[in-house]
């Protein structure tokens, strides 16, 4: 079930810490998205990008999140043994790892991207991928002025 | 083909310092194929850079550009003039495609982003491994077609060296022993009178010890 009072919480503190990306399977993570948006549970500085697999996804589009604005980019996909295309999220998973590489090798702390998986149907996890990725980013200095 | 990798960002960074306007020009050759150099790789390190500056508090202008090659004149004649326009290029291909640069384009100022590794086949995606040393003397025939001059960690011509254990080398274990396959590849073929063949001292200079290395073939001369 999801916590509204932390949700809302989640929410001002969003706001004040920055935009945060998420890369969604167009399976299971963006339908979660959705119904957390139908009830108002997204906050307005999630930036939810829906794709067919987040095996589509590539570095650049990673990066580019970050300078687009993004304080943390997070990528959710489906349970790595239970992938609509069978190996989409494990590929992500190594995008994702990378693209932390190449953050740490910037110096800009690689715990600003994570990869998260999650089951059809599940909201839960969103909503703590939400909360975990804010919490990192709030303890870090902006990556963007505002 | 020609393996490289990328260099440190922060090495890259560090070359870069003092450039406001940097095309990153890719290769369509042998470093895109090692997933080193290609259009992919100059997106990707395009946004790093660019990120990198930013954070240093000094954002840079980059613009991004592939060749098909940049080892042959005709695909460099363009950047003759259009290098012109920028503080810097920096070249993701091979060592051979900055030092053409460097040749025929000198008012470009040319930087590399690889380090340029070795000639290698492709093993499995992500993984390649040395296979020539381009010395300039094959003796390939004599050795069932496994090269000791690149494959021996000791560049041996007459058989292994006697440190090899278990059929791996002494020097890495996760590498086999060249010669102990060469060995077992003649003997299964009925060619081990091969192994018996003493191979001279092999002469270095076809090898770059005479200096840098030309080839030219007459009939194809302009």
């Amino acid at each position: 079930m999801v916590n509204v009072e932390l949700m809302s919480e989640q929410m001002n503190n969003n706001q004040q810490i920055g935009k945060i990306t998420a890369f969604c399977c167009n399976y299971t993570a963006s339908v979660a998205t959705d119904t957390l948006r139908e009830a108002g549970l997204i906050p307005e500085s999630l930036d939810v990008k829906k794709l067919p697999c987040t095996g589509r996804i590539e570095v650049p589009a990673l990066l580019d999140a970050f300078e687009q604005g993004a304080e943390a980019v997070f990528v959710a996909g489906c349970r790595a043994d239970g992938c609509h295309n069978l190996s989409g999220s494990r590929r992500a998973e190594k995008r994702v790892g990378y693209t932390k590489k190449l953050l740490k090798e910037l110096n800009i702390d690689p715990g600003r991207i994570e990869m998260f998986f999650v089951h059809c149907g599940e909201t839960q996890p969103i909503v703590e991928a939400v909360r975990e990725m804010t919490a990192r980013i709030s303890k870090l200095e902006r990556l963007h002025s505002t | 083909m020609i393996i490289a990798e990328q260099k440190p960002l922060d090495e890259i960074l560090e070359m870069i310092s003092g450039i406001e306007k940097l095309l990153i020009l890719g290769c369509r050759g042998c470093v895109a194929v090692c997933s080193t150099g290609g259009d992919k790789e100059v997106g990707i390190l395009a946004s790093a850079l660019r990120l990198g500056r930013k954070k240093a508090g000094k954002p840079i202008e980059i613009d991004e550009e592939t060749y098909v090659r940049q080892c042959d004149p005709e695909y460099l004649e363009p950047l003759k003039e259009d290098g012109k326009k920028y503080d810097a290029v920096l070249s993701m291909a091979c060592g051979v495609g900055v030092n053409f640069i460097a040749d025929l384009c000198p008012e470009v100022n040319v930087l590399p982003a690889l380090n340029t590794s070795f000639y290698g086949a492709n093993l499995s995606s992500g993984e390649w491994a040395e296979m020539c040393a381009g010395c300039g003397a094959c003796v390939l025939h004599l050795t069932g077609g496994l090269c000791p001059v690149a494959r021996c960690a000791k560049s041996l011509s007459n058989g292994p060296c006697g440190g090899s254990v278990g059929g791996r080398c002494e020097i890495n274990k996760d590498l086999p022993c060249i010669w102990h396959q060469i060995c077992e590849k003649l003997t299964g073929r009925n060619q081990d009178q091969l192994l018996r063949e003493i191979v001279p001292i092999r002469d270095w200079r076809p090898s770059g010890h005479g200096g840098p290395r030309r080839r030219i073939r007459e009939d194809l001369l302009p």
